[in-house]
């Protein structure tokens, strides 16, 4: 990313003289745009769309959960009566409302469905990632195969896993059960404290090859002249990975932990297809009970500022890694 | 043993190791397929007969849901999305790859940040104005493909437009030097110049998008109702009417993997550069 001097200024005769001046008979065309102007006729289109599409409807969002918007103000749609802090209030110090006691829920289950699929997510994708980097026979064929996990649309994970978990006829208790009698009952793994574990291993089972991509991108691009040396000089594997491959891959780790926690904790599609609009207690996620309240129970106010808490807090996600990783970002660049 | 043998024996069963976890990798989706050659009744009872497939799932899961419907739809909404937002992300990407501008670092801050925002954050209010629309203008949003198209070109914009960009940092600029000093304008080098040789990266960018598309299922779930309904919809209401068809639901999902699987091996080489051109240069 080296630094991009307009290189149009200084080569193009046509423009130079008159940069900004209107073109002689006041049609603007297309080709005719000076370079100064280029760029920013380049990003019009993609700045619409985020402006219309992104930034004012998430002001909008805001606004809504400041309004009273249920099922008897729900026609009167932006126009429905002011509220304050009222949908806060309900969600973060009534005791007794049950939106409280869903909303803890959820936002507890969320925190450890992230914890654990990013964690799992990034350590199989480094563990797989290095097991592909050594040399072998077939080995382009098996980098390609493994990214197969990550192409299948993630309802069709959430469809096949399902399957795969049902207590008496799924293949996963047939292996544990009637196969191996690794266990000697059969778990139920859609419905109970089994079901956060049901949505998260589909997850990193879906995110893992993506993550193994990257690994064995950087892995492939590191020097090898660092592993040479300290082999040399008797450093055994463990310790080449631990004190050589891990410090090199730290800005990728920190990155992928960055968007990793975001992707996860706006998790909807595959605990919505495998476990449906309410999946329990154990499983509810923030998106799946915004949803819920907002489009099953009408309670939009209410999903509106569970949004705005959701959204505040990656921003704190965001402030806490750009503080522990700041160094690394600086070295990469 | 010596140290060669027990080094070589490592090594095999390090290769061992890599072959059995790709088979754990791969076997859902093997399962998936194995289990759309099925009868339903062979599934529920547990009694499989891999040596025996049936088409018949692939045959009869077109009537029980209209998943016709829901795969055209899917088609239209992804196709023309995609499309767009290449197109959007071509030109913009471009921008930041070649010009320094005012407001450049922002626009990419501002691009990084759409992805910072929960879905519902703009969801409600997107799903409140397409109602609004609908109720006081003649323009339909409200479950139709041009709703649906707006939608995703502006979700799936941001991503590509890096993705673009890592496209056109790796053209020489010798390029467009040439075609100015040969009287091009610069919109003329980008477009007749620039372009051509991006076409790949144009391409890679597409399949990116599409995949991304294909999978959205939140908005697609709030925003359509009966007439632009997607195939995750269409899976998801397989699910709520007909769970016990399981045969059916498998080979559903098969044939809505199949698009983006041949998409993406046909573009597999562009589109790794572009992934993870993030990764290699830090």
């Amino acid at each position: 990313m080296s630094s991009t001097p307009v290189i149009v200024e200084v080569t193009d005769p046509e423009v130079r003289p008159q940069p900004d001046a209107e073109p002689p008979r006041g049609r603007r065309r297309w080709s005719g745009l000076s370079a100064r102007r280029l760029p920013y006729a380049l990003i019009a289109p993609a700045l619409v769309f985020m402006v219309l599409i992104h930034l004012v409807p998430t002001g909008a969002g805001v606004v809504l959960s400041f309004k009273n918007l249920n099922t008897f103000t729900f026609s009167q749609l932006f126009d429905a009566p002011w509220i304050g802090f009222g949908n806060y209030d309900a969600i973060l110090f009534e005791e007794a409302n049950p939106l409280r006691s869903g909303f803890t829920t959820a936002a507890w289950n969320t925190v450890q469905y992230t914890a654990l699929t990013v964690a799992g997510t990034l350590g199989g994708g480094l563990a797989i990632a290095l097991l592909l980097h050594r040399k072998m026979r077939g080995q382009r064929l098996a980098r390609t195969l493994m990214l197969t996990p990550w192409i299948v649309p993630s309802f069709v994970v959430a469809v096949v896993w399902q399957f795969m978990w049902q207590s008496d006829v799924g293949i996963i208790n047939k292996i544990l059960v009637d196969y191996t009698g690794i266990l000697d009952h059969r778990p139920t793994w859609l419905l109970g404290p089994n079901s956060l574990w049901a949505i998260v291993i589909p997850s990193i089972w879906r995110g893992i090859p993506f993550a193994m991509l990257l690994f064995l991108a950087a892995l492939q691009s590191m020097p090898d002249e660092l592993h040479e040396a300290a082999a040399i000089d008797g450093a055994g594997p463990l310790r080449r990975f631990r004190y050589i491959t891990l410090p090199l891959l730290r800005p990728l780790i920190a990155v992928q932990l960055l968007f990793g926690v975001i992707y996860s904790a706006y998790q909807f599609a595959i605990p919505y297809v495998m476990l449906g609009t309410n999946p329990g207690p154990d499983a509810d996620l923030m998106m799946t009970l915004i949803v819920r309240q907002s489009f099953s129970n009408n309670l939009l106010g209410f999903g509106a500022a569970a949004s705005v808490l959701l959204m505040l807090a990656m921003f704190v996600w965001v402030a806490v890694w750009y503080a522990a990783f700041r160094r690394d970002l600086q070295e990469s660049r | 043993m010596s140290y060669a043998t027990r080094r070589r024996l490592g090594n095999l069963a390090l290769d061992v190791l890599t072959w059995v976890v790709l088979l754990v990798m791969l076997a859902p989706v093997l399962w998936l397929i194995a289990s759309s050659l099925q009868t339903t009744g062979r599934l529920s009872s547990g009694a499989y007969d891999l040596l025996d497939p049936t088409f018949e799932a692939f045959s009869r899961m077109w009537s029980s849901v209209d998943f016709g419907k829901y795969f055209v739809n899917s088609l239209i909404i992804c196709t023309a999305a995609a499309v767009i937002a290449t197109g959007f992300a071509a030109s913009a990407g471009y921008a930041l790859a070649r010009y320094r501008f005012r407001g450049a670092g922002a626009f990419g801050t501002a691009l990084i940040g759409t992805q910072l925002i929960p879905g519902s954050m703009f969801l409600l209010p997107l799903f409140l104005g397409f109602i609004w629309l609908k109720q006081n203008t003649p323009i339909a949003l409200l479950d139709t493909h041009i709703g649906m198209i707006l939608v995703y070109t502006a979700f799936f914009t941001p991503l590509a437009i890096f993705f673009m960009r890592s496209f056109f940092q790796a053209i020489p600029r010798e390029l467009e030097e040439a075609a100015l000093v040969d009287g091009c304008t610069p919109f003329g080098a980008f477009w007749r110049v620039v372009l051509p040789n991006a076409a790949p990266g144009l391409l890679a960018t597409f399949v990116y998008a599409f995949l991304f598309a294909w999978d959205e299922l939140l908005f697609a779930a709030a925003l359509t109702q009966s007439r632009a309904e997607t195939i995750p919809i269409g899976i998801r209401n397989f699910v709520g009417n007909y769970s016990e068809e399981y045969a059916q639901l498998m080979a559903a999902g098969v044939v809505s993997t199949i698009p983006v699987l041949v998409a993406f091996f046909a573009t597999q080489r562009w589109l790794v550069k572009g992934l993870t051109a993030g990764a290699v240069k830090g």
